[in-house]
């Protein structure tokens, strides 16, 4: 048996896979990693990753090996160090398969000019699927866990590592993207000519009130629409909708499963992850295109 | 039909439109194609109905391209056949004791209607599912009788009790969980409505139909202590 504590949680540290499906319209969200870019390089290395990946924002986990070895990849653009059982400190680096023995400390200091970093662990972590997915949904307390990950969050992983050979891959390529093209949203009739010009002309400031249900942008002056409730209705991540205070919010990961706001544009599926690693105050902005 | 046509949302996502409209007619249309669209099994992520939208996900353009002309035959098809109705009927007991309807008071005053009107009203109609939304297993039910129409809070509760029956506008509902929210609360259920341990968690589905049955205090906590699972649930209060 191997096994693992973690000793500090960090900020936001969740369980997060691909998403969880087929449920929205029992009002569950798909919920799933942020930048599912990250987690999609992680299984080159880590094939056999069970689905069970630590997500965590800016401030990562420390994670102490407690019984046996384990065989971990971090992604993302993160500083982290081994403390070894030995005292001794060694440094290592994302996209590179990392072995863990007996006492040894993996500290993930925090994400470097971007949000979120991952963990992916070889034969996962003991967990449990929930409705079929082992994301965690906070809000809604659903999840293999179903709250975000705490000290003392013991793991345990029964499977012994396959192999000790050292694997790594190029670090990918994931841009800062500050300009999204985005698609024309359901309720584009509810803006007029004026506003969606100024929609695109304008610059928008994410702001620190973002997590993973929205981000919540700051706009140079408030959009106006034609009405700024709308019946409810089905929403997917990337919408961008805009409330009454006309400051738009992209509708993230954890997305209500129905909405009420008139939705102005829409994010591609691969910019959803490419907005999320933005941390506030970036300025973004945006370009409407009419072919699908 | 109400059907107006398909439009795109997104790169992956679709939406069947049934106009700007609600009532239940057009609801019901609405859920008879979410099940037809279900059937088909298509190679979707999520499928959504709610008032007079169905939103289906797909994984992306591609995908979504691949099946929207399924999707549109489907509904040329479903255009001159009748729907068999697959839906539930539930029979639901509901507590209306004071320790549960913490809002009845404004509905009474409000409607100038005593206490027992209330509750005889609530459990008078068969309610339909409109859609299910807001939290997981949350169902919107309607319509209320006009003599119970009522707007939502001014300022919603920061925390509705797990199981609460509430009104609000011309729907009623049940909190599924605990939950901040807006709407009037005039009784409790007994028993849980979603179930992470089952395969199938909700235990209403779009288009089911629910009428409440008032049950005393004593007889909620008899039910209350039986701790029902779904499965249980559905053989003891469906039809």
């Amino acid at each position: 048996m191997n096994s693992i504590i973690i000793t500090r949680a960090g900020t936001h540290s969740t369980i997060q896979d691909f998403g969880r499906f087929q449920y929205q319209h029992l009002g569950v969200s798909p919920s799933g990693a942020m930048d599912q870019r990250i987690i999609i390089e992680l299984q080159k290395i880590i094939p056999n990753h069970q689905n069970q990946f630590i997500e965590f924002a800016y401030v990562g986990p420390s994670i102490k090996v407690k019984e046996g070895s384990i065989k971990i990849c971090v992604g993302g653009n993160c500083n982290m160090s081994i403390q070894k059982n030995n005292s001794s400190q060694l440094e290592c680096q994302p996209y590179k398969s990392i072995n863990l023995f007996e006492g040894d400390e993996l500290i993930i200091h925090n994400t470097i000019d971007s949000v979120y970093g991952y963990i992916a662990f070889e034969h996962g972590l003991g967990l449990e699927p929930c409705l079929n997915s082992y994301s965690t949904d906070t809000k809604a307390g659903i999840g293999s866990i179903n709250r975000p990950l705490k000290n003392e969050d013991a793991f345990h992983i029964s499977r012994d590592v396959s192999s000790w050979n050292l694997i790594s891959i190029p670090k990918p390529d994931l841009e800062k993207v500050t300009n999204f093209k985005v698609y024309p949203g359901p309720q584009l009739q509810y803006f007029s000519d004026n506003t969606l010009q100024s929609f695109i002309s304008s610059v928008f400031t994410i702001t620190n009130q973002s997590d993973r249900m929205g981000i919540r942008l700051k706009g140079e002056s408030p959009i106006s629409s034609e009405s700024h409730d709308i019946l409810s209705e089905g929403i997917l991540p990337g919408s961008i909708q805009v409330p009454s205070d006309g400051q738009p919010i992209v509708l993230m990961r954890d997305i209500p499963c129905t909405g009420g706001y008139p939705k102005i544009a829409i994010l591609n599926e691969a910019d959803i992850s490419r907005i999320s690693q933005l941390p506030p105050e970036t300025k973004i902005t945006f370009d409407l295109q009419t072919i699908y | 039909m109400y059907f107006k046509g398909i439009n795109f949302y997104g790169d992956r996502g679709l939406v069947l439109d049934f106009g700007n409209e609600t009532s239940k007619s057009i609801s019901q249309e609405v859920n008879e194609t979410f099940l037809n669209i279900s059937n088909l099994n298509l190679p979707s992520l999520n499928i959504i109905p709610s008032f007079n939208k169905i939103v289906v996900i797909f994984e992306n353009s591609k995908i979504r391209d691949q099946n929207k002309d399924k999707i549109s035959m489907k509904m040329k098809e479903t255009n001159s056949q009748t729907n068999k109705k697959v839906t539930k009927t539930w029979g639901i007991p509901a507590c209306y004791n004071e320790n549960f309807a913490l809002d009845i008071k404004i509905i009474q005053e409000l409607h100038q209607i005593t206490k027992e009107e209330v509750i005889n009203l609530h459990s008078s109609v068969r309610y339909y599912t409109y859609y299910i939304g807001f939290m997981p297993g949350f169902p919107y039910l309607g319509d209320v009788p006009s003599q119970l129409i009522t707007p939502r809070l001014a300022t919603p509760r920061v925390k509705i009790p797990a199981r609460s029956i509430g009104i609000a506008k011309n729907h009623t509902c049940i909190y599924p969980k605990v939950s901040p929210g807006g709407w009037n609360i005039i009784g409790q259920i007994p028993f849980d409505i979603f179930d992470l341990q089952s395969s199938y968690p909700s235990l209403f589905l779009p288009g089911d139909e629910v009428k409440f049955y008032s049950v005393s205090l004593s007889e909620f906590e008899k039910i209350r202590k039986y701790n029902f699972s779904l499965n249980e649930l559905i053989k003891e209060y469906s039809s």
